[in-house]
């Protein structure tokens, strides 16, 4: 612990702030650099001999086997499985999502985010992209994971890459959620963002329209079980999931990173699954 | 004269007689006061006039901007606003800092209004309070519309819905907000406002006299974020401030922004001249040392002017006070009801309409009194007027000017009035003419480094945009700042970055107004209400918040019925007695380290970093102008621990025996001359009483001295009860320091002015009307010292010769 830091927490106390107790982060190996002669003085530093209290990092030298998929760039994986379920969709008229067009299967892009977080704003970032698509017949997953920071760019331009112009958005409350995080992302990286002008057929505002009131909640997880008949087995909660990333991210174990994956993975396949009852029921014109 | 509806108020317009005869002017008033209220008026003096300085409209403005000035009534321009037209044209940063009524918002709307019709150029103004922000949208749209400008405004506040948010993003020319939307909406979501920033040209800032002491320190914070927001989208905006008169308008702009700024403080509008009273209610019991209320003085003075035919503003400090006084006035003024009332009472709280309402009554000339908070203190136009009464001091020199520069026409003398309340620092004023007259306005000051509040916008910084390795904050490297958030868990270094990791949204937990979140909300529960009436920052709390304490709000009375410590939390009702309370502390002082140090008299001055300990011990009931001890209750709190800076004042132990018979003399005197320099002090600086605090001890932290019951010396050395134990030598220590954690840079300008706080201190004491010493210069002192030889005042005195340098 720093100089600079316990003085801080000594001021932050007599200021009536409880200090948040530090996380178990391994810093860094670095030499600090000396506070700046001002600093020192309002904060009271005087020269005191620092104790090479520097410690060692834990090195993050977690085999890439076992990760989930793929390194396709530094810091990015990619998972990519195919199944036979969902069915894909006939062409179908969307006005069910209040999309005046006729859609065919080729154009679908299923989207979800797994984020660090719920407080929005510029400082919460998707570290898994997972996206779902019917390719030759069969319901495609491919999930983009970053592994460090910095893979976050090739992560944005490789699912950018992914979308075609004519390609239609199908999420999950996505409008107001992974769409707009999304193209907070794509800003801050200084890329143009490739959502902007798709079609997008957000399925929680159908399945609201319908079933609000006679279901206890709109959720995802609701609405596959009472559609769908989907039951999750060993789920890891989405509100748990940052701290999984989180953890590995600071040196920790891979393995609850694979439970986020196959969260995610059932995400795209109820993603799926609604959009064809939906897709399927409308076409005949009655009721789901 | 018809009937009044009370039988006082009749009273006193009778007995006002001649004295509300019609006048030309603020001079003839200004005379006739003085003459008949010659023993009140303790200073009178005359600003002259001056002609207006005209330019014509600049060649290079768009001629449809042009075309809608004059088609305003504007065909020049005053002098200082074509040198702002000029300084910005040549792209400078510029700040205005001309007297009120001058027409400062011209200077930035013209280039602002330039820029958008010429390049769709944006502009974001920040404004302190929203009524001035919805004020100038208002100017904007009536400029816009006069000559079909195109250019839209909006307001961007808390009261903004959200679905007109992205439609204000997408579209808004020019977007009027304020210094915490911009800190917890605006800039947390940046790329929301990516088309806004990418064609940012000018930022303009008004009011910026306001940004000072803690409050400014942060605002120069959220300035840092904003332009590391605009680097990322390529833009270096120009900056365009206004200030009212304050001492260091550039120096304080720049330091706001961080650039050079060219300062523009020659007024080319033309003023008539001003004649200015200061005024001290009459004594009423000589005995006890009781004036007359300060109120029952604003209500004679504005009821002759009104009578005199001179439109009349008043300034209470509280909205109870403001109540009162209109009501006394329309008592006189409004007993007709059938005609249009005369009187106007205005203050926040109002309904924005109403306040409208208000503001163009006043505009249209139809109203001839009005009663005011601060709240007309900032630019609301309200158009001309003849008479100012401030019903005691607003606590500022600048603010004084400020609120007398509402008071002015062109042709016509103005008059300014300033009545003395009985609070210590209104009876030094008020008795100091020559300080008035002579004193430049106060310097505004931030601290912008202080280490809580730079860790805290750093943090909000890097929620914003990574850090890189290396990166400045302001003129700081912050790397250190960013290790210590990376070992709270909430950035992640990776390489050369820093990046923020945590679900949360830092904005939401800082407070611009305060040092750090630990604040205490005080809630109002009088007559089963339970709403938040004030905030008070934590180390303040053990001393104004213990259970009994009577808390004063707006100048209304409150007493604490429960404090809880842990929630943060003190509950209070309305109350009415004839007393305050004052805290029993014992406060320790060590010295850690002296920043700086210099010989002053006989003794040194020191500037430095002090660890202070701090009991409240009980606290008493103090009778209101007596100054009677009438009671004592106790308290029973956690410790408060405090590393700040201070300034203070030692003299050796020789010195001492040469100049005082006893110790207990030389302490008593210390106590003294601290009550004394903490006045002076508190001017200064324009801190807030309670932002400076005073200590008398050891220097070492062996001991410390108290005011017992009598008001003499009494010597500790802990907390506890029992006898200090004296070695080593004997060398009392007067401290001055700031009361936040880390200090808000209160003591280095202390330490800087510390000759002149000495000589002002001594002026204090010797100049004031009291024989052995009262609250005004060194502390309350019981009737019966008095007329010792041995009073606090001759004490004070030695103590300050002692260490003035001479």
């Amino acid at each position: 612990m720093s100089a600079l830091a316990d003085k801080l927490r000594g001021l932050r106390r007599q200021a009536g702030v409880v200090p948040p107790a530090p996380a178990a982060v391994a810093m860094p190996a670095k030499p600090r650099p000396a506070l700046p002669d001002n600093i020192a003085q309002l904060l009271g530093i005087r020269q005191r001999v620092q104790g090479a209290s520097a410690k060692p990092r834990r090195t993050a030298s977690v085999e890439p086997s076992s990760l989930p998929g793929q390194t396709i760039a530094p810091g990015l994986q990619l998972c990519e499985t195919s199944s036979a379920w969902p069915p894909e969709p006939p062409a179908f008229h969307a006005a069910f999502a209040r999309v005046d067009q006729m859609i065919a299967a080729e154009r679908l892009v299923l989207f979800d985010t797994e984020t660090t977080g719920l407080a929005g704003g510029t400082g919460t970032r998707a570290f898994m992209i997972g996206v779902g698509d019917w390719h030759e017949g069969r319901f495609r997953e491919r999930q983009l994971l970053i592994t460090t920071l910095a893979g976050e760019a090739a992560m944005l331009d490789c699912f950018a890459s992914w979308l075609r112009p004519d390609a239609v958005l199908v999420s999950y409350n996505g409008k107001s959620y992974d769409s707009p995080l999304l193209k907070t992302r794509f800003r801050l990286h200084q890329r143009s963002c490739p959502l902007e002008g798709l079609a997008h057929i957000d399925l929680l505002h159908p399945v609201r329209r319908r079933w609000r009131g006679a279901w206890e909640n709109c959720r995802l997880a609701t609405a596959e079980r009472q559609l769908l008949q989907v039951v999750r087995d060993d789920d890891l909660p989405g509100s748990e999931a940052p701290a999984a990333w989180l953890s590995y991210l600071r040196g920790g174990s891979a393995q609850a990173l694979h439970r986020v994956a196959r969260h995610n993975s059932q995400d795209l396949r109820s993603l799926g699954g609604i959009l064809h009852r939906f897709a399927t029921c409308d076409e005949a014109n009655t009721q789901i | 004269m018809n009937a009044l509806p009370n039988p006082m108020a009749q009273r006193a317009v009778r007995g006002d007689g001649a004295l509300a005869a019609p006048v030309s002017g603020g001079d003839q008033l200004a005379r006739r006061l003085a003459k008949r209220y010659g023993d009140r008026v303790t200073g009178s003096f005359v600003l002259p006039g001056r002609e207006g300085q005209f330019a014509p409209l600049p060649g290079d403005m768009p001629p449809a901007l042009a075309d809608a000035l004059r088609a305003r009534g504007i065909h020049q321009l005053y002098a200082h606003q074509a040198q702002a037209w000029n300084a910005t044209a040549a792209g400078q940063h510029v700040v205005i800092a001309t007297p009120t009524a001058s027409g400062k918002s011209l200077c930035y709307t013209l280039p602002v209004i330039s820029a958008a019709i010429r390049q769709r150029a944006k502009a974001l103004f920040l404004f302190p309070t929203k009524a001035l922000a919805q004020d100038q949208v208002a100017e904007l749209l009536e400029l816009n519309q006069a000559g079909d400008l195109g250019v839209k405004a909006f307001t961007f506040d808390g009261d903004t819905p959200g679905d007109a948010r992205q439609a204000i993003r997408l579209h808004g020319d020019i977007v009027v907000s304020n210094p915490d939307m911009l800190h917890q909406a605006i800039l947390p979501h940046h790329t929301k406002w990516a088309q806004f920033f990418e064609n940012l040209r000018y930022i303009v800032i008004d009011e910026v006299h306001t940004y000072r002491g803690v409050f400014g320190s942060h605002v120069a914070n959220v300035l840092r974020r904003l332009q590391r927001v605009c680097a990322f989208y390529g833009v270096t905006p120009q900056f365009i401030l206004c200030s009212a008169t304050i001492g260091n308008p550039a120096e304080h702009a720049s330091a706001l922004i961080e650039q050079p700024v060219t300062a523009i403080t020659e007024s080319g509008a033309p003023v008539g001249e001003k004649h200015v009273l200061l005024w001290n209610p009459p004594v009423v019991n000589a005995d006890l040392g009781l004036r007359a209320s300060a109120r029952s003085q604003s209500n004679r003075i504005a009821r002759t002017a009104i009578r005199s035919g001179l439109k009349t503003l008043v300034f209470a400090q509280s909205r109870l006070m403001v109540e009162v006084l209109t009501k006394y006035l329309k008592d006189v003024f409004d007993s007709d009801p059938r005609k249009a009332p005369r009187i106007r009472a205005y203050r926040g709280g109002y309904l924005p309409t109403e306040r409208r309402a208000a503001e163009r009554e006043m505009r249209a000339g139809q109203v001839d009194g009005i009663v005011s908070t601060s709240a007309l203190e900032l630019g609301v136009d309200i158009g001309a007027l003849d008479v100012v009464v401030l019903n005691g001091y607003p606590g500022s020199v600048a603010a004084t000017w400020q609120r007398f520069g509402r008071a002015g026409r062109r042709q016509q003398a103005s008059l300014g009035v300033l009545v003395a309340s009985s609070d210590p620092l209104d009876q030094y004023l008020v008795r100091h003419p020559e300080f008035f007259q002579e004193a430049t306005p106060e310097h505004a000051r931030i601290a912008a480094d202080q280490p809580l509040i730079l860790l805290d916008h750093i943090r909000c910084a890097a929620f914003e945009l990574p850090f890189r390795d290396g990166e400045l904050f302001g003129p700081q490297d912050a790397t250190p700042w960013l290790q210590v958030l990376a070992e709270e868990g909430v950035l992640h270094q990776e390489g050369e970055r820093f990046e923020w990791i945590a679900d949360s949204y830092p904005a939401n937990a800082v407070s611009l107004r305060s040092v750090a979140d630990g604040n205490f909300v005080v809630v109002d529960r009088t007559d089963g209400r339970q709403t938040i009436v004030a905030e008070v920052d934590f180390s303040a709390a053990s001393l104004t918040l213990y259970e009994g304490a009577i808390h004063m709000i707006q100048s209304v009375p409150y007493q604490v019925e429960r404090l809880d410590w842990n929630g943060r939390k003190a509950f209070v009702t309305r109350t009415n007695v004839d007393y305050y309370t004052d805290a029993i502390d014992y406060t320790k002082l060590k010295v850690l380290e002296a920043f700086d140090g210099s010989p002053a008299g006989n003794g040194s001055a020191h500037h430095g970093e002090v660890h202070v300990a701090r009991r409240v011990a009980g606290y008493k009931k103090i009778r209101y102008y007596t100054h009677e001890n009438i009671g004592y209750g106790p308290v029973n709190l956690p410790d408060l621990e405090l590393h700040t800076t201070a300034v203070w004042w030692q003299l050796p132990q020789r010195a001492l025996e040469q100049a005082f018979d006893h110790r207990q003399d030389a302490l008593d005197g210390f106590l003294a001359a601290a009550h004394a320099l903490h006045i002076v002090a508190t001017v200064a600086v324009m801190a807030e009483a309670r932002d400076l605090q005073k200590a008398v001890g050891s220097g070492d932290g062996a001991w410390f001295a108290t005011p017992d019951a009598n008001g003499r010396a009494q010597l500790r050395s802990g907390f506890g009860e029992g006898e200090p134990s004296m070695s080593g030598p004997f060398v009392p220590t007067l401290f001055l320091y700031d009361a936040f954690p880390g200090g808000v840079g209160l003591s280095a300008p202390l330490y800087e002015r510390r000759e002149d706080l000495v000589r002002l201190a001594r002026e204090l004491v010797r100049r004031c009307d009291c024989r052995g010493g009262c609250p005004a210069c060194v502390g309350p002192v019981l009737a019966a010292d008095e007329q010792n030889a041995r009073s606090l005042k001759s004490l004070a005195t030695r103590v300050l010769d002692l260490i003035i340098a001479l």
